[in-house]
């Protein structure tokens, strides 16, 4: 929260619940944000992301979004949304703040700007934990030398494209890759068009934790994440062998903030939740 | 738009289900308020066009119109299930 204030972005959060509930969870918690009581699901209609597979009289589901997040510019234009079919799965706070402020394909200069006379890359996790069903982002920073470029999806046989690739594991979801836009080539020869990058080129992939991997890491507090970056340089004479970096990062899991059923062991703080929900219960029944 | 409703999953450790991507409910997938959509689904409004109005009760009682409320700065609005369960 304090670098969504710092940054000078503001964070909406908006449920069914009752205003009450809303009162006792920001206290119970020492929230900042504004929170926004739907009781009657009216906003949540009027974007049409109401949930219309939970039947009307189905208490207390019915009334809940399809949830998911816009970030909008200072205009007030959408500028990007994240929203999964899984409602366990939801982003994270530092991609929908660099959203916030166009800077998910921003590379940071940490060559000081000196050039390179070869591609370089780098990768990182974006976020210090991976807490169940928050997505996190791997980022893979490739430095290109002027006067070469690489390549976007799709490419012809015989070229590799700039990608992220996970190891396979049963306990990390991954999602679409998130890259910024290709410049079009056209080959003088062939006529074909190639999709390329050049300068800084930033991508992410959304990654997930599910429940297995909670269960099957030997201390359940930490999850490894591995794979391997890929790319291809070509300049305009020819190209370069396709390169791979591996990488692995052990992430502490974390956990995400669950309702509050409470009072009960390792249910802290308190808010009321049992009350709260019945309240969801009885209110249209 | 047809949607459809992810039934995949079965059960899981002791009362609980998991669904097909490893996630822990104590449900079966497809029922209760685990009615989650496979494949398309809608999620509101476009990007690049007006984030819609909204005016609701914030956590303090207090009637908030985030389109003033945020007076000319970026935001995150986030729908989320609740804050309740």
């Amino acid at each position: 929260m304090d670098a969504y204030r710092a940054a000078g972005v503001r964070l909406y959060a908006l449920s069914y619940d009752e205003p009450d509930a809303l009162a006792d969870y920001a206290k119970a918690h020492d929230t900042t944000f504004t929170m926004l009581s739907d009781p009657d699901s009216e906003v949540i209609e009027s974007f049409g992301i109401l949930n219309t597979l939970i039947p009307p009289d189905d208490h207390p589901w019915y009334g809940l979004p399809f949830p998911g997040s816009y970030v909008v510019d200072a205009d007030g234009i959408v500028v990007a949304k994240f929203f999964e079919h899984n409602f366990a799965v939801r982003s994270g706070p530092e991609q929908m703040l660099a959203a916030a402020l166009g800077q998910e394909f921003e590379a940071e200069d940490v060559r000081g700007g000196q050039p390179v006379d070869r591609v370089s890359a780098e990768v990182m996790v974006d976020g210090d934990r991976l807490p169940m069903g928050v997505t996190r982002h791997i980022v893979a920073t490739f430095r290109v030398p002027e006067g070469q470029h690489l390549y976007g999806e799709p490419v012809p046989e015989g070229l590799v494209a700039s990608t992220i690739e996970l190891d396979d594991s049963d306990g990390i979801l991954s999602y679409e890759m998130l890259a910024p836009p290709t410049s079009p080539l056209t080959l003088a020869g062939s006529g074909e068009t190639l999709q390329t990058y050049e300068g800084d080129v930033v991508l992410r992939l959304p990654i997930a934790q599910n429940a297995r991997q909670m269960q099957k890491d030997d201390d359940g507090r930490y999850v490894t994440i591995s794979g391997r970056l890929r790319w291809q340089a070509c300049d305009d004479n020819e190209c370069f062998l396709p390169e791979s970096m591996p990488f692995s990062f052990r992430v502490e899991a974390g956990f995400p903030v669950l309702g509050d059923m409470g009072p009960g062991v390792g249910r802290v703080p308190a808010m009321n939740g049992a009350q709260h929900f019945q309240r969801l219960i009885d209110r249209r029944a | 738009m047809e949607i459809t409703l992810d039934t995949r999953g079965g059960p899981s450790n002791g009362p609980y289900f998991e669904d097909a991507e490893g996630f822990n409910m104590p449900e079966p997938p497809g029922n209760g308020s685990r009615r989650i959509p496979l494949g398309d689904f809608p999620t509101g409004p476009d990007v690049g066009s007006r984030l819609p109005d909204i005016v609701a009760t914030d956590q303090s009682g207090r009637t908030v119109d985030v389109h003033a409320d945020r007076a000319g700065q970026p935001a995150v609005v986030v729908f989320y299930r609740s804050a309740v369960w």
